[in-house]
């Protein structure tokens, strides 16, 4: 364990130390002998590689997995760097964990990381669940003025993630829901994410929605689970910033793109309500985003003509039945 | 000239075609003053040629023969310059003149003519013409800042960019301290300062300072611009777009912009959602064109908290001639069903699946019979949106095939339920189960699917099916879903397999967490009576009851809204069942305490008016005990349980002065037509038959209850389905 006096360089030399026993070899320079170790961890693609395969071995998740062992012991250092490098890898331990543990398999290992995350959010929200108050624009605002007199009523409240109940041990029925606040949390530092995490992400999503028409051969693979909302929703919030968040492009947006179409089809076949207004909107707003602009973001708007973009996007709608 | 540059609003100023034309390089007049002072001034532009090979010293050159010929300062001429350069599209020529301008000196120089001019507002048609001369200088300065950011920004370096850009709105803020004035001011000006502020967060994107953008956004939004509607629409959408998906959380605007008693959104969703309500207000008023890209971002908004009560209010108030008539019936009941209100939905969906309409849309055909699928009464009319799914999926995809077939067998099982004979009933059945098979084998592992097969089974009493389909449910839902743990433990004890049931039950315990335990140990408490083990029942009970109170102190309003509510056991349940157990063992004081507790929670309940007349009649007052089943009757016409004990309470008095066989003989047909797998009432009509001399009829009662107790599960499964 490392202890809580310790300088926070230490701290991150100590856990980049270990990181060289737990792959049984030293670390590239640019990382062991680095400034700032966590930063480069993160963005070390071969680095990273390396450990999301090690994740991903059949036999890894056990109980006396190193990898798993490091990543808990590192998000419990406490520093906030490190803890972003642990979060890097939520979506290949949720990825490989909830198809696994579908099947039943005792997985100590990954659920250590992730009752780890679990706990840090429950004492960082306290008794609190997330809110949004959704506005009356009769009564004004900071960016208008209001309306008519206010109607005087409550307004209305839309959870995104309830209370957090402590848990020591994950329960099945509550599995997803311990993996979707690791999502959550993930999903608050998702501009911080280097690409190969999201792809990672977008890729998992695409296996979760699992084959949803006769055609598709590919998604047979396996990897199908059960997508309640508790899922669904981080999952969404995070394929959003894929899609339209600030800097990706390429790969990212295209792996996120597949990822919302798969898991719209699957909402469909779950004929599930909610996730369908989701997963159609997302995809239309990407959709009509991209029509309009080439990429985003895009400074074109301000240095030529604009395309009045009603116009253009009007004809491009997809059909209103299913995507 | 300057009129249609306004009303274009989005248009470009400076373009080729624009009033201001410098572009083309012959020479051409621009009313760059509009003043006597400097009257129309000729820029005589430079050739072609010439232009591309403009250097610093050429650059010298004709900056000092701007100044003496049009009496600008350097600053202004510089401006010119440099801007003609810029649209040639020179950039690192053009960058090269922005250098050289100090923006502070002419800023200190500007500031010193406007704050003047406030104070000497009588002298006006002196005081005008001034004002406009440095708002000419003012804009010309101003906007060689903005044009610099713009080349910097093309030569990739955005930060430099953001940074020159900032500084122009930095400027406009000291120059205008007391706002833009609206009706003086230039167009020119204006339409700067608007482009500048636009482009400043696109800016700070771009270049990664995430923090800088969120800023800048409310800088525009919240100060005073004076920026034209499509602007600030522009501005307030991608300031949305940006708060939706960014991933940066910004905190709630900063105290300064508070003013009591208005709305401060306290996260990124919030404040998205009230921007994207303010833009959808602003097109139903007519002051933007309609952005469908808007609604989709406000759907994902409300979708993902949840709100999709308040979406579907805003699908009515699209204006007609945006969405079909159907799309908009449809897209209004996947609101209406997200928010739980089914029926709503089920009106909406009728009306677009009309024959006039819509009626092949698959997804529309999916929900309604989903929908009705929930409840008998609809049970009928979901077979034939199910049908009509079946059918046009044919062609289409062979997994939404699945689907129409799922809800088809879910529907015909359900009437099945609810048919007056039994030759139908069975045929009904029947057909729900082929349904389903088909649908098993073109659906890949839908749980659910397999879970509904097991409750048909069970309905049919092919327990060995329904135990192997719930053993599969588990084995594809990880045991994550407490249904399932709750079937699995319902069928083992129809087929009276209480310890392996309560082994069962003991597992599904560790899987589950604490508040959801509820309907487990309800079974287990039942599992421990029928094992005859009544103190360890009692025990279950008590632990049962302390958990239902515990939650209902420590219940949110939050903490359910991710799980459905009848998961939870209701306290009055708990009282009933020990209630039972009591009087079961002649515990009468202990029956009663519990019996009065549950009446406290819901005082006219069939249920326990049942358990009362149970706990009368065991102690021999016997029409008391009738009395309290007529009662349970008054309150829930439906009461089979109610209807059994006066059936047979009745039977039993005959020979007294209150002996009525027809009436006994009318509750027990009315216990079964409701619930015919009811071995109770076969039995005492039975001995109804037996007493009033039909024994061939009696036989075949006793044997309908004798084939029924052997498969009689300790709570009924319809328990399981969530009720509609």
């Amino acid at each position: 364990m490392i202890s809580e006096w310790e300088s926070p360089i230490s701290r991150a030399q100590k856990a980049i130390l270990s990181l060289s026993d737990v792959l049984g070899r030293p670390l590239p320079e640019s990382v062991a002998y680095s400034e700032n170790h966590a930063l480069r961890l993160l963005h070390d693609a071969e680095l990273c590689d390396e450990i999301s395969a090690r994740l991903r071995l059949p036999s890894s998740g056990a109980g006396d997995d190193t990898v798993c062992r490091w990543l808990y012991d590192t998000f419990h250092s406490m520093d906030p760097a490190l803890q972003l490098a642990v979060l890097r890898f939520v979506p290949t331990i949720a990825g490989v964990y909830l198809p696994r543990a579908a099947a039943r398999r005792p997985l100590p290992g990954y659920e250590a990381v992730l009752l780890a995350l679990y706990a840090h959010e429950t004492t960082a929200r306290g008794d609190q669940p997330v809110t949004v108050t959704v506005p009356d624009l009769c009564r004004p605002s900071v960016y208008h003025e209001g309306a008519g007199a206010a109607t005087g009523g409550e307004l209305a409240v839309g959870v995104i993630s309830p209370t957090l109940e402590p848990h020591g041990a994950v329960r099945a029925t509550k599995r997803a829901r311990i993996v979707g606040v690791a999502l959550e949390m993930y999903c608050s530092k998702v501009c911080l994410m280097p690409a190969r995490s999201k792809v990672d992400f977008c890729e998992f999503c695409l296996a979760w929605a699992g084959p949803t028409s006769a055609r598709d051969e590919a998604a047979k693979e396996g990897g199908r689970i059960p997508l309640p909302w508790e899922l669904i929703q981080p999952s969404l919030r995070i394929l959003g910033h894929c899609l339209m968040g600030t800097s990706d492009a390429g790969e990212v947006q295209d792996k996120a793109a597949a990822a919302v179409r798969g898991l719209l089809a699957r909402a469909t076949l779950d004929v599930d309500t909610r996730a369908i207004l989701a997963t159609r909107s997302l995809l239309r707003a990407w959709e009509m985003a991209a029509c309009s602009t080439k990429r985003w973001p895009d400074l074109d708007f301000l240095l030529e003509d604009p395309p009045s973009e009603g116009d253009a996007t009007r004809e491009l709608l997809p059909s209103p039945s299913l995507a | 000239m300057a009129r249609s540059r306004q009303s274009m609003g989005v248009g470009f100023f400076d373009d080729e075609d624009g009033d201001v034309s410098f572009g083309d390089g012959t020479s051409s007049v621009g009313e760059m003053f509009g003043n006597g002072g400097c009257g129309k001034t000729v820029a005589s532009g430079s050739s072609d040629g010439d232009g591309r090979m403009v250097d610093d010293g050429n650059i010298q050159e004709a900056e000092s023969s701007l100044r003496e010929g049009l009496s600008l300062n350097y600053e202004e001429a510089r401006a010119l310059l440099g801007r003609l350069e810029y649209q040639r599209g020179n950039v690192e020529a053009a960058l090269r003149v922005f250098d050289g301008i100090d923006l502070q000196a002419a800023v200190q120089r500007l500031q010193s003519t406007f704050s003047e001019k406030q104070q000497s507002r009588r002298s006006r048609s002196r005081s005008d013409s001034q004002h406009l001369v440095s708002q000419h200088a003012a804009s010309l300065v101003l906007e060689a800042i903005y044009l610099k950011s713009l080349s910097l920004q093309k030569l990739g370096k955005v930060t430099e960019a953001a940074q020159e850009c900032k500084s122009v709105l930095d400027a406009v803020e000291k120059i205008f301290q007391h706002g833009i004035p609206d009706v003086l001011v230039d167009n020119k000006l204006q339409e700067t300062v608007s482009r500048a502020v636009e482009l400043l967060p696109e800016l700070w994107k771009q270049a990664g300072h995430y923090q800088e953008a969120m800023s800048s956004y409310r800088r525009a939004l919240l100060s005073q611009w004076n920026l034209n509607n499509e602007c600030c629409a522009r501005i307030q959408k991608r300031f949305a777009v940006f708060l939706l998906y960014g991933g940066v959380e910004a905190g709630p605007p900063s105290l300064a912009a508070q003013i009591d008693g208005c709305f401060v959104p306290k996260n990124n969703l919030e404040e998205a959602i009230l921007l994207l309500l303010i833009l959808l207000r602003k097109w139903y008023l007519g002051k933007m064109e309609w952005d469908p890209s808007v609604m989709e971002h406000f759907t994902f908004a409300l979708s993902i908290c949840g709100q999709t009560s308040i979406l579907a209010r805003h699908f009515e108030e699209v204006l007609p001639g945006i969405y079909s008539r159907t799309e908009r019936w449809n897209n209004l009941a996947l609101c209406y069903s997200g928010c739980g209100q089914n029926k709503t939905a089920l009106n909406l969906l009728r009306k677009s699946l009309n024959r006039h309409e819509s009626p092949d849309d698959l997804l529309a055909l999916l929900l309604a019979a989903k929908i009705c699928s929930k409840d008998s009464l609809l049970a009928a009319e979901g077979v034939e949106y199910a049908r009509r799914a079946v059918a046009t999926s044919q062609d289409a995809d062979g997994y939404l095939k699945g689907v129409g077939l799922h809800y088809l067998g879910l529907c015909l099982g359900k009437q099945a339920k609810h048919s007056s004979s039994d030759q139908e009933r069975s045929r009904l059945q029947a057909e729900a189960l082929k349904s389903l098979d088909e649908a098993n084998g073109l659906e890949n592992r839908d749980p659910e699917l397999l879970f509904v097969m097991a409750l048909e089974y069970a309905d049919i009493r092919n327990m060995n099916a329904a135990l192997r389909c719930a053993k599969d449910y588990i084995d594809a839902t990880g045991g994550s879903v407490l249904k399932g743990w709750r079937l699995i433990a319902l069928i083992l004890s129809a087929q009276q397999r209480y310890s392996e049931a309560e082994v069962v039950t003991d597992a599904a315990l560790d899987e589950t967490a604490k508040w959801e335990q509820g309907p487990l140990l309800r079974i287990k408490a039942k599992l421990k009576v029928a094992q005859s083990l009544p103190m360890e029942a009692v025990e279950t009970y008590r632990f049962l009851l302390a958990l239902v109170q515990a939650q209902r102190k420590t219940f949110g309003s939050f903490r359910n809204s991710f799980q459905f509510e009848d998961d939870k056991v209701s306290e009055f349940e708990a009282w009933l069942g020990l209630a039972d157990l009591y009087s079961s063992l002649s515990y009468w004081k202990d029956a009663e305490i519990c019996l009065e507790k549950a009446r406290a929670l819901q005082p006219y309940s069939a249920a326990a008016l049942h358990a009362e007349g149970s706990v009368l009649e065991a102690r021999g007052r016997a029409l008391e005990a009738l009395g309290a089943y007529a009662n349970g009757v008054s309150a829930e016409a439906e009461h089979v349980g109610c209807k059994v004990s006066a059936g047979a309470l009745l039977r039993k008095a005959a020979g007294s002065e209150w002996e009525s066989l027809a009436v006994a003989r009318s509750f027990l047909c009315d216990a079964l037509r409701l619930h015919p797998a009811s071995g109770a009432a076969w039995f005492n009509l039975g001995l109804l038959h037996k007493q009033d001399g039909r024994p061939a009829d009696a036989a075949d009662c006793f044997q309908a209850a004798s084939a029924l107790d052997d498969s009689h599960p300790l709570e009924p499964f319809n328990n399981l389905l969530p009720s509609s």
